[in-house]
């Protein structure tokens, strides 16, 4: 009696828990943005500051990573957003130009693209012109990004896609057997609607990850950077080591800056020590939905990523 | 004793196998309705019908004249087959539809005088007010008067999308509830067998090993060319079909083996009985509702669990 009932009471567990805790929030894009942005590391905008840090995040571990965080709308995307500079301290002349700045002035901005689903909030999230609220505080519920910032006004900040590091500190991001393992495993449905592409998932954890990466191909130079095809290992890994990820993930570099500059001088076998952070690999999202004939909806075994290297690491 | 000792895990793989099998009974039923009912089309038919139903072309004329004469418009026949409502319609069309029927299929180019007085010759009616309400905020400029009626008709079809997923919704409930009082998925029930007949359960629990090593039902991508990170390859792992074993297996554990309503002494079933039939079912319903995926993932997980070791890999992407 007393097996029986443990039985049932693990089934009615096993039912009741994935019921409760889902907490899927959906980023609902048009087509035309997913097609022309899928292959490009960065993209130009006109932005509203509305908040914005007065000070760069503390260097540390977890969410002690240096940067700067300036909460706005803007004018090609349209979806809630922020924009983040990265290495604030070494970007002392941006940071002046944002201070001077006053609650929603408008600056032009070129920042690569990232939709993650870091601080998704409770409530879908449509792309609509004239639909974005203004932010209450620098870090709104978002899943779109321009992070990092590649050019704020007049300043390039190319240059901070360096190590994170102030005197004896460094930021290092997570390892990337604890982050990709979890990148692999992201839940992700595709919707393809009349007009647009739906992307479903839940909350994610794991900002940035540092790694080795070990390029299956040679960079290819798209517009405004390269992407590449490497495959992931745990840093400091030997040879011998099996790749972290099924299959080479997607490497997105910025042109122009210190890691892009590196990459266009290497080619398959080459291995790198990197910073990196996650995005929604638009590529793979914009070929399902296109491969999608009958089936409005389709969820499948992980969010499609791809990893925007923000720095060169020391080995 | 612990609760996770091989019984109990066997029979957690049981069930989830029963819930995925019947997960995906219910997915490829759903999809057999939505095709049997064209679902999107006639959920697009009938946005449409909201946008430019009600609207004569003439004073004195039928109320749906403007939706006819959309309809007939050769750009939207050329989409119907046998009558049949199209599943999609691309924005840029339905804008050149209601601009060409506006100007009176004005030869050669079209201005936005044409646009704006087509939409004020028209009698009152849903249309007449919705299209000089976009001109007005033109700027007499037939590009922006263009954008601003595609944006009409994005908006309705996002409407749509809503109406369709809800429907889907519904319709998987639906299905969940037919296919489990059909055949009588009761998961408490599916739990006792499971727990009484260690031969059964190793079959089941073997049959599920085999469901596991077979590729997600999902879409798959794969940068065939390495050297070419922008051109994905897409391979289809559709999965919506169970195997000859699965079917058996699923006779064997699922169906009315007793009287619904009387016990084999000719007694009516007790309420005891009756309500706990309704959990079983309830919980079936619930867990089908969540999908085959979810099932096929949580099976890939305890399978691990079970056997201290991954199930061997699906083939690579």
């Amino acid at each position: 009696m007393f097996k029986r009932f443990q039985i049932i009471f693990m089934v009615i567990v096993l039912v009741a828990t994935p019921l409760s805790v889902r907490a899927d929030i959906t980023v609902s894009l048009t087509k035309g943005f997913v097609q022309k942005n899928k292959d490009r590391a960065t993209i130009s905008t006109t932005f509203n500051v509305d908040h914005a840090h007065k000070k760069p995040n503390k260097i540390g571990t977890g969410s002690e990573d240096g940067d700067i965080h300036i909460a706005g709308r803007d004018s090609v995307v349209f979806l809630p957003m922020v924009a983040e500079i990265l290495n604030g301290k070494r970007e002392n002349d941006t940071f002046k130009f944002l201070m001077g700045l006053t609650e929603g002035q408008e600056v032009s901005l070129t920042g690569v693209w990232r939709l993650w689903f870091e601080h998704p909030g409770s409530e879908d999230q449509i792309q609509k012109k004239n639909s974005v609220p203004i932010p209450d505080n620098t870090n709104p519920d978002h899943i779109f990004e321009f992070h990092p910032i590649t050019k704020f006004g007049n300043f390039d900040c190319r240059d901070s896609f360096l190590p994170v590091a102030d005197g004896g500190k460094e930021f290092r991001g997570y390892s990337a057997d604890k982050a990709f393992a979890d990148y692999e495993k992201r839940p992700g449905t595709i919707t393809k609607t009349t007009n647009g592409i739906m992307i479903t998932s839940n909350q994610a954890k794991y900002n940035y990850v540092e790694f080795d990466m070990r390029l299956t191909g040679k960079p290819k130079e798209v517009d405004d950077g390269y992407i590449v095809l490497a495959n992931v290992f745990n840093a400091g890994s030997s040879d011998e080591e099996e790749p972290l990820t099924e299959q080479p993930r997607r490497m997105i570099f910025v042109k122009g800056s210190p890691p892009g500059d590196k990459i266009a001088t290497m080619s398959k076998g080459d291995s790198l020590h990197v910073l990196g952070i996650p995005r929604v690999n638009l590529n793979e999202v914009f070929a399902i939905a296109n491969g999608m004939s009958g089936h409005d909806e389709y969820a499948f075994g992980g969010l499609p990523y791809e990893i925007i290297i923000v720095a060169l690491l020391e080995d | 004793m612990g609760l996770f000792n091989s019984t109990v895990l066997e029979v957690a793989v049981g069930i989830i196998f029963i819930y995925l099998l019947l997960s995906i009974l219910c997915t490829s039923a759903n999809e057999w309705v939505a095709a049997m009912t064209r679902r999107r089309g006639e959920m697009l038919r009938k946005g449409i019908y909201q946008l430019l139903g009600g609207q004569p072309l003439k004073e004195g004329g039928q109320s749906n004249e403007f939706l006819k004469a959309f309809y007939a418009h050769p750009l939207i026949a050329s989409l119907m087959h046998d009558k049949r409502h199209p599943a999609y319609l691309a924005p840029r069309t339905f804008v050149a539809v209601i601009t060409d029927i506006l100007t009176g299929s004005k030869p050669g180019s079209v201005e936005f005088d044409h646009f704006e007085k087509g939409g004020e010759a028209l009698p009152i009616g849903n249309v007449r007010t919705s299209v000089l309400a976009l001109v007005q905020r033109s700027n007499k400029d037939l590009e922006q008067a263009q954008l601003a009626t595609e944006a009409w008709f994005k908006d309705a079809m996002d409407r749509v999308n809503g109406w369709y997923k809800r429907r889907t919704q519904l319709w998987t409930i639906i299905i969940a509830l037919l296919l489990t009082l059909v055949a009588n998925a009761n998961t408490i029930n599916i739990v006792k067998k499971l727990g009484n007949d260690p031969v059964l359960r190793t079959a089941v629990v073997e049959e599920a090993k085999v469901r596991a090593q077979k590729p997600r039902p999902t879409i798959s991508v794969e940068y065939a060319d390495q050297d070419d990170p922008t051109n994905p390859t897409i391979t289809k792992n559709e999965g919506n079909e169970l195997s000859q074993n699965e079917m058996d297996l699923l006779g064997q554990i699922l169906g009315w083996h007793d009287n619904v309503f009387y016990d084999k002494n000719g007694y009516s079933w007790s309420k005891q009985i009756w309500l706990e039939r309704f959990i079983g079912w309830l919980l079936t319903i619930l867990a089908i509702s969540l999908g085959a995926p979810f099932w096929f993932d949580i099976l890939n997980k305890i399978i691990n669990i079970r056997f201290a070791g991954k199930a061997p890999e699906e083939p690579k992407k």
